[in-house]
């Protein structure tokens, strides 16, 4: 049952820069110019969804001008202004954090030049500052989580949370999601929660500092992404004990590595997060320059990959 | 000399970047790195003085997470939000000051310790942002710009808020360095601390001052990107005290203290937002090309500095 | 008694190990279990041998900092250099189907050149060291995306799995690293006449260099053990976590490495160091890191704590406060 999820999502989404998107629209004279402001390149995930809309741009003919703002908000405020000055035809923001973006899009607005959101949303007093937004939701995503591991364990697991960095937005989101669910079961409780900054070699320092102190306790790890899940399995070998089986480790991001992870019976299940979002990118990016109406925000599912349903056909498909 | 080095690289970039140098262009640049600017405006002193201050960063984010509690959730106006910020920015820094002069303590750990003190207070403060986007007085400050150039002038070129705090900062801070006896102290101080003191300066008020006054500037710095970015973020301004730092060098004044000047930091911090903004936003490499061409360019660009005879050297009092 | 607790105060390792002594104290009455030692495989493994295991990199770190600092310098590319490395030798891993001579000889050398272009910027171009490591940690940290394209590459190779993962005598093998360095680097500043070069560098370049001390090129070679340090810290790193991520590698790393020299009792003014304190310094605060994991301190309110041991221990350190603390205890000055 698994297994055919599992295909339809990936026939549906995640393959989805091999799919007969939409119908292409007739080249117009001159090259559509399309402002990418992208975060950073801080993990598989961000990478491939650069490399998703880079792919897509130039498949479409669409001269790209990319940002890497290395993380940092200031420096994508300054990216949208300066495509301004580069006379593009419409921005898309793969926005940092949600916050405080008014009086930069209010000039991007004023400028009369159309705003795509990526991969996370908003929060904004004027809703027209952008003109879509394309996105996962972390919150559902922590829920996913949750919802699986109560299910799997039947509401009962003491659990350790490896967060993502402090103060970002899908850290906080995810631990809020998950924390949600816990909370509905009596019988599971969060017994350590600490910071591995989405990496994975400070998620293996700090899952061995924590197992030392309650590897008798703990039945499960939540991480906030893959990475770190890799590197608290490596912890739970160290001190002697099998992830995936005496304690079970779930995660998000559904990266190559996680499947192969799973495929060795290391991690339970991965919540997807699909970064290939070129095709839709570009697609609204095209419907919007022709005048169309565009939905205000499309949901990019999310799936939950369970170790049960792998096969060797669905790790070699993963193509980041 | 530093402006002839800029003008050589602001050039460079009109020609290989479309967009780049027009007067729209340009306000963009001072308004970008307005923050950035009076971080490095209250370094530069610091620095003058033979020290240097590695919280002004975090100073930073803490102000914005201040702010935004102060206003969203305490209910505090920001007519008292900003000033109570500002002073505790000075207090902040003025501490420090003390350390490092009564006890003789290195400025570099003492700004350090001061660094991590000032994270972990943001987070306490509220560890999530805090939106400011709905407050009227925010709304209208970020969005309040200054247009110079008439209408039919297109693209229109403005300055906002945060820009002009950083002009009259610099002008202010022109003042204080060679028109008050604070600046020509400092000076002082910096070029050699035992001379200063045996010449009767007042050496321990000057230096605690000198680093309450970056403190200071960390703290305008928050508010001014307040109207940046409408929001208090504790985990953010992760280096900008490098930033500042290099913008600093940029201009021309040397680390051991005792010459630099202050005109010259303004035109480091344009010449620093140059490379970042032209390598970030124009030039539409990768990842790793652009932390490459940044890294080169400053490379070029300190070089140039430190071969080229009397290029380097500016004013010492 | 007094005059012997006046003198203690006075010499300077014994503030880094009075910190790490408060630290081990706290765990002996609050977390006794910090303490507790298992055998795993022959192995021993428990927080104390984490506190170990995860703290060479930053030990490695120090001892080639605590160098360069003595000449009044300071290396803040560090945690770049070792991304460079550990990306490199992964690289050389993959691409060469796991020839183990030709990654470490790629790692060693890239951390040489970077080392002496550090040195060379630094004592022949005359950049302020802040600056000139500033562009490096800037640059490598480029060059280490170059090479990976952005996604990390894992690595397999059992010999470096083990220089990150393995024991030897039960104890982490990385420890024997640490302690082989560390020998290494006492031998040629206290064996030879290098560490007194070091030392005079750092104190008054001018009268060294008239003194006929080749002074350019005893800073050249500070930085390059600085990063041949950084080196061996990259590659217990990608030994550790088996993968090598140009992104997060070494992120930060030079500031854990600079607190610990300077809590170890190594002046940042140069002259005077302490390897040995350096080792402390880095021990310090590795241990307190685990400490307030075990406490479960929310992660975000860990620079504070951070902030004041550099506080506290500086505070010791420096000559003024103690001797208003000396006076407490009896000697007391005359005063005018």
């Amino acid at each position: 049952m698994m297994t055919a999820a599992g295909l339809l999502v990936l026939s549906g989404c995640g393959g989805g820069g091999d799919d007969a998107s939409s119908s292409r629209p007739a080249e117009s004279a001159s090259k559509i110019k399309v402002g990418f402001s992208q975060i950073g390149a801080e993990s598989d995930w961000r990478v491939a969804e650069t490399a998703s809309i880079k792919a897509e741009a130039s498949s479409r003919g669409v001269d790209l001008r990319f940002s890497d703002a290395q993380g940092k908000k200031e420096n994508q405020i300054r990216a949208l202004r300066n495509f301004i000055t580069q006379g593009v035809d419409a921005v898309i923001l793969a926005p940092v954090d949600s916050t405080g973006w008014d009086p930069v899009l209010e000039e991007v607005k004023d400028a009369g030049i159309p705003v795509i959101l990526v991969d996370r949303g908003i929060e904004t007093t004027d809703d027209s500052l952008y003109n879509t937004l394309i996105a996962s939701d972390f919150t559902e995503e922590g829920r996913m989580a949750g919802r699986w591991l109560a299910e799997k364990t039947g509401g009962d697991a003491k659990i350790i949370q490896l967060e993502g960095s402090p103060g970002a937005d899908p850290a906080i989101e995810r631990k809020n999601g998950f924390e949600e669910v816990v909370d509905q079961h009596d019988g599971m409780q969060i017994i350590a929660s600490q910071t591995g900054d989405f990496n994975q070699e400070k998620g293996q320092e700090v899952m061995e500092a924590l197992m030392q102190q309650y590897g008798d306790q703990v039945t499960a790890v939540y991480a906030h992404n893959d990475n770190m899940a890799l590197g608290a399995i490596q912890a739970i070998k160290d001190a002697g004990r099998k992830p995936g089986e005496e304690i079970l480790v779930i995660s998000i991001d559904a990266v190559r590595s996680a499947f192969e992870a799973m495929q060795a019976g290391e991690l339970n299940c991965t919540v997807e997060c699909n970064p290939l979002l070129g095709p839709m990118a570009f697609d609204a990016v095209e419907r919007i320059l022709a005048g169309e109406e565009i939905e205000k925000q499309t949901v990019v599912q999310d799936q939950l990959f369970d170790r049960e349903g792998i096969t060797e056909e669905i790790v070699a498909s993963r193509q980041y | 000399m530093t402006f002839a080095v800029f003008v050589v690289l602001f050039t460079a970039m009109t020609l290989a970047f479309e967009g780049f140098g027009t007067p729209l262009s340009s306000c963009y640049l001072l308004i970008s790195y307005a923050h950035v600017g009076i971080l490095a405006m209250g370094m530069t002193f610091v620095i003058l003085s033979g020290g240097i201050d590695l919280s002004v960063g975090t100073v930073l984010a803490f102000t914005t997470v201040f702010i935004a509690k102060a206003v969203s959730v305490w209910g505090l106006s920001p007519w008292v939000a900003i000033p109570v910020a500002l002073f505790l920015g000075a207090g902040f820094g003025g501490g420090m000051g003390f350390l490092i002069h009564q006890y003789k303590m290195p400025p570099f750990l003492v700004t350090l310790a001061g660094m991590f003190l000032a994270r972990g207070l943001a987070f306490v403060v509220n560890i999530e942002t805090i939106s400011l986007s709905e407050h009227p007085f925010f709304r209208a400050v970020s969005s309040w710009k200054l247009y110079l150039a008439p209408a039919s002038f297109t693209p229109r070129p403005f300055l906002k808020a945060e820009a002009i705090i950083f002009l009259v900062l610099v002008v202010f801070c022109l003042y204080l360095a060679h028109m008050r006896r604070f600046g020509r102290t400092v000076y002082a101080i910096g070029g050699s601390e035992s001379s200063a003191t045996l010449m009767g300066l007042k050496v321990a008020r000057t230096k605690i001052l000198v680093y309450a006054f970056s403190g200071f500037c960390a703290a305008l710095a928050g508010v001014a990107f307040t109207f940046l970015n409408t929001a208090g973020k504790a985990n953010m301004g992760i280096g900008w005290e490098l930033d500042a730092i290099a913008a600093v060098v940029i201009g021309g004044t040397l680390l051991t203290g005792g010459s630099g000047y202050v005109l010259g930091t303004f035109l480091g911090v344009l010449i620093y937002g140059s490379i970042m903004t032209g390598v970030g936003d124009y030039s539409n490499l990768g990842s790793a090309g652009q932390r490459i061409s940044i890294g080169v360019l400053l490379l070029l660009f300190i070089l140039v500095q430190g071969l080229l005879p009397g290029a380097g050297k500016t004013r010492s009092s | 008694m007094k005059t012997l607790l006046a003198n203690a105060i006075h010499s300077r390792i014994i503030w880094p190990l009075a910190g790490l002594g408060v630290l081990l104290l706290f765990n002996l009455l609050a977390d006794i279990e910090f303490y507790r030692i298992e055998i795993l495989e022959g192995d021993l493994y428990g927080p104390l041998i984490t506190v170990l295991k995860q703290g060479s990199k930053i030990m490695l770190l120090a001892l080639g900092m605590t160098l360069v600092i003595a000449t009044k310098g300071v290396d803040l590319s560090v945690g770049s250099v070792m991304a460079v490395v550990g990306v490199l030798a992964a690289f050389l891993l993959r691409e060469t189907g796991g020839n183990l001579a030709a990654a470490l000889a790629g790692g060693i050398g890239v951390a040489v050149i970077l080392g002496a272009f550090n040195g060379g910027m630094v004592a022949l171009v005359k950049i302020q060291p802040i600056v000139a490591t500033l562009i490096m940690m800037v640059l490598a940290r480029g060059v280490a995306f170059l090479i990976t394209g952005g996604l990390p590459i894992k690595v397999t190779d059992p010999a470096i799995r083990q220089l990150g993962q393995g024991h030897l005598l039960g104890l982490p093998l990385s420890l024997f690293v640490v302690a082989a360095f560390f020998l290494i680097s006492v031998i040629l500043t206290r064996r030879t006449a290098l560490g007194l070069f070091i030392e005079s560098v750092g104190d008054n370049e001018t009268a060294s260099r008239f003194c006929g001390l080749p002074t350019r090129l005893v800073k050249v070679m500070v930085y390059v053990f600085c990063a041949v340090c950084a080196c061996a810290a990259g590659l217990v790193s990608i030994g550790f976590s088996g993968i090598a991520d140009a992104d997060k590698l070494g992120v930060l790393y030079e500031l854990d490495a600079i607190t610990a020299v300077v809590v170890g009792g190594t002046a940042l003014t140069g002259g005077r160091f302490s390897l040995a304190g350096s080792l402390v310094g880095a021990l310090l605060i590795k241990t307190m890191e685990i400490t307030l994991i075990r406490q479960g301190m929310n992660p975000a309110y860990m620079p504070v704590p951070k902030a004041l041991i550099i506080v506290a221990v500086c505070l010791l350190l420096s000559e003024a406060f103690r001797t208003q603390l000396a006076g407490l205890f009896g000697r007391r000055k005359v005063s005018a």
